[in-house]
């Protein structure tokens, strides 16, 4: 009885105490890594670019031309208007980023595919696309078969003979003019389009006309810029025309976002006006490991003159290799999944054996490659064919997982919708599902990719050389990449000047461009969540 | 058209029609693709293998020089030039890579997927989220050149004795790596665990401390569990951050000793990798042994990965 009369005594005593530290070690926990990080890319940045060379003067310089006017400007439309800032910060980012890719492109053109040689594919291409639009346009009534036999055989008719008649023609257009045609053509058709806005018919082709002029502007500016008419051209229809299609069109559907363009404005103007003070008042700019003659030469015993044009070339086919192969075979296993398969035991035996393969190391994947494709099939090692294949069946789980994502992402209703129309279930994929997936599709590969070209030890595996001098000009010729260089300097070639030279500016290079493709695929994953 | 034209129109079924069986059959063997693939790993990982240990060499019809599986297994000595394939050596360094960056990465993962999960502002997570996914994209080789170059001159002002090569910087380097992949996965088992478990414990007056530790972790921890697995296997599999960071001498090393880790080692994928980067003739017994070392590292992997998804299925709560 004298328990029960025990009187509770308040409630005793909370601490704030342990709730306050508790949180703040889980954050600091959170920022271990990230900071970490930081702090080592500040190192190797630092060694690759070495600021602190430069003379005081040319950092004042550009202090006072870019980064005071940016921060000026940033800060007012930051507060007074922040979507103009997103949309003048999309703009400027667009162009570093695509004129980074245009270089890789131009030197594909320079170097590896001739440009008549891709003029006659572009043709044979849009020949053969035009010819099997035009049978299906002709004629529903024909059995789907000799449709589909016929369409073939003038696909492979237009393959197999317009690239031999165009490249044994006598006399060709000059390199300029075929550029502006066959990669020009295409690109002024999708920015006239989005530029023209809601132009009607005539404004559209005037904008196209426009845009193909722009590109075709690169045959006589590229000599007075002294960088050639291919270049010029490239980077023209790869960067600088898109990327004012977009300011123009993003400015006739919003026209209140206008003073987005004074930010972007203030930065490029900034770094032109600098640029060119710099060099009227002399001032030296830092001595950087990462310049003009490191992403144009080969590599050399002496770290100072290494360089990294052919792990960059490699990189780039590779990347175009794993691409065709690994998103076409990933998309195809999501769908089916996703779209066909049926609950029974085979499906989810592929679906436990996918999982798995995401886990397997990526030496095993370079130990599969050498013995089914160079042991097995006798192929020669270490070639852009098997490193490609190699590094597509690394990243095809990854590919599916992620497809499957953003399939499932669209809801049935829309599948039952094609459905309640009559559509088949083709028709439904082709017209309804997959074009709604293909943002977060689109985000899955990119990503996947940006794991392929870090990738370095399958390439080692499948006995890609650690030292080429050349770029790789056919899909069976010998491929080195940027991982394996920055590999082949730090370790065969250990020594403190290719430490401080060759290999932070190595991994710079890398990481710029692993970091542009990353942030692509993020800021698309960001505006298709926010347009769901 | 007739009425009876238009009831085969409407009623036909296109389930079979050239059109969908194509597209369907395409669609199917993608998918096929990848159960090909791991049939081809293991059949070319098993044949070569095979012809590696001279207990399965004759079956395959191998001449030349074999090793013995018990020498393989227990062996302390990997001296290829001697023809000593002792795989121990190998082991203990993987072993070490994968303790070091377990103690380094489980306890920071899983203190971030509580941040993230319990603490953070949605924005703060639109923040932190894409800076995690960049540790996980940061080339491995790339992690290796920072492990030698800035974390081990970093660590000699504190510990003199540190080798060049040395396993402390490359478990570290590892670590980093994995954050990401304990956080992400440890995250998404905290979110589902339902809110009205949360609420039912502040209801009782607990404090979010008390919450987060007393109800969400242990209502997640499968899906902890399922991540660390995955994620040590990932640590084991690890190959171009070990080679560069790790250093060539297969030491046989204790992984529980501390002082182990001032020196180098030889994990399991670095030995392949210099393996290949040496001049290994096609066909020799260097070649194939190669194939029983990946044999080993996919076998452990593959165990790893299949209990992690058991662990997730098995003692996943239901809500």
């Amino acid at each position: 009885m004298a328990t029960q009369e025990e009187q509770i005594e308040g409630f005793g005593h909370v601490s704030r105490t342990v709730g306050t530290v508790f949180r703040y070690l889980l954050l600091a926990a959170t920022l271990f890594g990230i900071v970490a990080l930081t702090i080592l890319l500040i190192y190797v940045a630092n060694d690759a670019i070495q600021p602190l060379t430069a003379d005081p003067g040319w950092h004042l310089t550009f202090f006072l031309t870019l980064v005071l006017p940016t921060l000026v400007v940033s800060g007012y439309l930051f507060r007074t208007d922040p979507t103009s800032f997103r949309f003048g910060a999309g703009v400027v980012g667009m162009l570093a980023v695509s004129s980074m890719f245009g270089g890789g492109a131009a030197m594909i053109f320079v170097d590896i595919v001739p440009p008549v040689v891709w003029f006659s594919y572009v043709l044979a291409f849009g020949l053969a696309l035009a010819g099997v639009v035009g049978l299906e346009r002709l004629d529903r009534q024909l059995p789907f078969l000799v449709r589909f036999v016929g369409a073939g055989a003038w696909v492979v008719l237009s393959f197999g003979l317009v690239p031999g008649l165009v490249q044994s023609l006598p006399v060709y257009p000059t390199d300029g003019v075929m550029l502006t045609l066959s990669l020009g053509g295409p690109v002024a058709l999708v920015v006239g389009r989005y530029a023209a806005a809601k132009a009607g018919r005539r404004g559209t082709a005037v904008a196209i006309l426009v845009a193909l002029v722009a590109v075709g502007a690169g045959e006589v500016l590229g000599p007075l810029l002294a960088i050639g008419a291919v270049p010029a051209t490239v980077l023209l229809a790869v960067a600088v025309v898109p990327t004012a299609g977009y300011a123009v069109g993003h400015i006739r559907r919003f026209p209140g976002r206008r003073p987005g363009l004074a930010l972007a404005a203030t930065i490029l103007g900034g770094a032109l006006v600098g640029a060119v003070a710099v060099a009227a008042l002399g001032f030296a700019g830092p001595q950087s490991w990462v310049d003009w003659q490191f992403l144009t030469s080969a590599h050399s015993g002496t770290a100072a003159e290494a360089g990294l044009y052919p792990a960059i070339g490699g990189s780039i086919l590779l990347m175009v290799t794993v691409a065709a192969l690994s998103f076409p075979l990933g998309v195809g296993a999501a769908v089916y999944l996703e779209e066909y398969a049926p609950d029974n035991r085979l499906t989810r035996f592929i679906d436990v054996n996918i999982s798995n393969l995401a886990g397997v190391p990526s030496v095993v994947y370079g130990l599969l490659g050498l013995g089914v494709f160079v042991t097995y099939l006798g192929q020669p090692t270490g070639t852009v064919l098997i490193g490609g294949a190699t590094l597509a069946l690394l990243i095809l789980p990854i590919v599916i997982i992620s497809a499957r994502e953003a399939l499932r992402s669209v809801p049935d209703s829309m599948r039952e919708a094609s459905y309640g129309m009559g559509a088949t279930r083709w028709q439904t994929i082709k017209n309804v599902v997959l074009p709604r997936a293909f943002p977060g599709i689109l985000t899955g590969t990119i990503l996947a990719l940006g794991r392929a070209i870090g990738e370095t030890a399958p390439l080692i595996m499948i006995g890609a050389p650690n030292v080429l001098f050349s770029l790789p000009t056919a899909l069976s010729s010998k491929v080195s990449a940027m991982p394996l260089q920055v590999y082949a300097w730090a370790s065969l070639f250990a020594s403190e000047p290719f430490y401080q030279a060759a290999v932070p500016a190595g991994v710079v290079v890398l990481l710029i461009v692993l970091l542009s493709m990353n942030s692509i695929a993020i800021v698309l994953r960001n505006k298709y969540q926010t347009d769901q | 058209m007739s009425t009876d034209d238009l009831q085969r129109d409407l009623t036909r079924r296109t389930e079979n029609a050239p059109q969908e069986l194509l597209t369907r059959s395409f669609f199917f063997l993608c998918a096929v693709l990848s159960i090909v693939t791991t049939v081809s790993i293991i059949l070319m990982l098993t044949t070569e293998a095979a012809k590696f240990f001279s207990i399965t060499a004759p079956l395959m019809g191998v001449e030349g020089p074999t090793a013995s599986v018990v020498d393989f297994l227990t062996g302390t000595k990997w001296i290829i030039n001697n023809e000593q394939f002792g795989v121990l050596p190998l082991v203990s360094a993987t072993l070490a890579i994968t303790i070091g960056s377990a103690v380094v990465a489980l306890p920071l993962g899983v203190a971030t997927a509580i941040y993230l999960s319990e603490y953070a502002t949605p924005r703060a997570q639109r923040v932190l989220k894409p800076a995690l996914e960049v540790l996980a994209g940061v080339p491995t080789v790339v992690y290796g050149f920072f492990a030698v170059v800035y974390i081990t001159p970093a660590l000699r002002t504190v510990i003199p004795g540190l080798g060049t090569f040395n396993m402390l910087s490359a478990s570290i380097v590892v670590g980093i790596m994995i954050i990401p992949m304990v956080a992400s996965i440890s995250e998404d088992a905290m979110s589902a665990v339902p809110d009205s478990l949360r609420q039912a414990g502040y209801g009782m007056g607990a404090t979010k401390f008390d919450v987060s530790v007393g109800i969400v972790v242990p209502a997640s921890l499968s899906g902890i569990f399922s991540s660390f697995i995955l994620a040590l296997s990932r640590a084991i599999g690890e190959t171009m951050a070990v080679t560069v960071a790790a250093g060539s001498q297969a030491n046989l090393l204790n992984p529980l000793n501390p002082a182990a880790y001032l020196e180098g080692a030889l994990p399991m994928t670095a030995a392949m990798v210099n393996l290949l980067t040496g001049d290994v003739t096609g066909g020799g017994i260097a070649y194939r042994s190669l194939f029983a070392i990946g044999l080993t590292l996919f076998v452990i992997t593959l165990i790893m990965n299949v209990i992690s998804d058991l662990v997730a299925q098995r003692y996943r709560e239901e809500y």
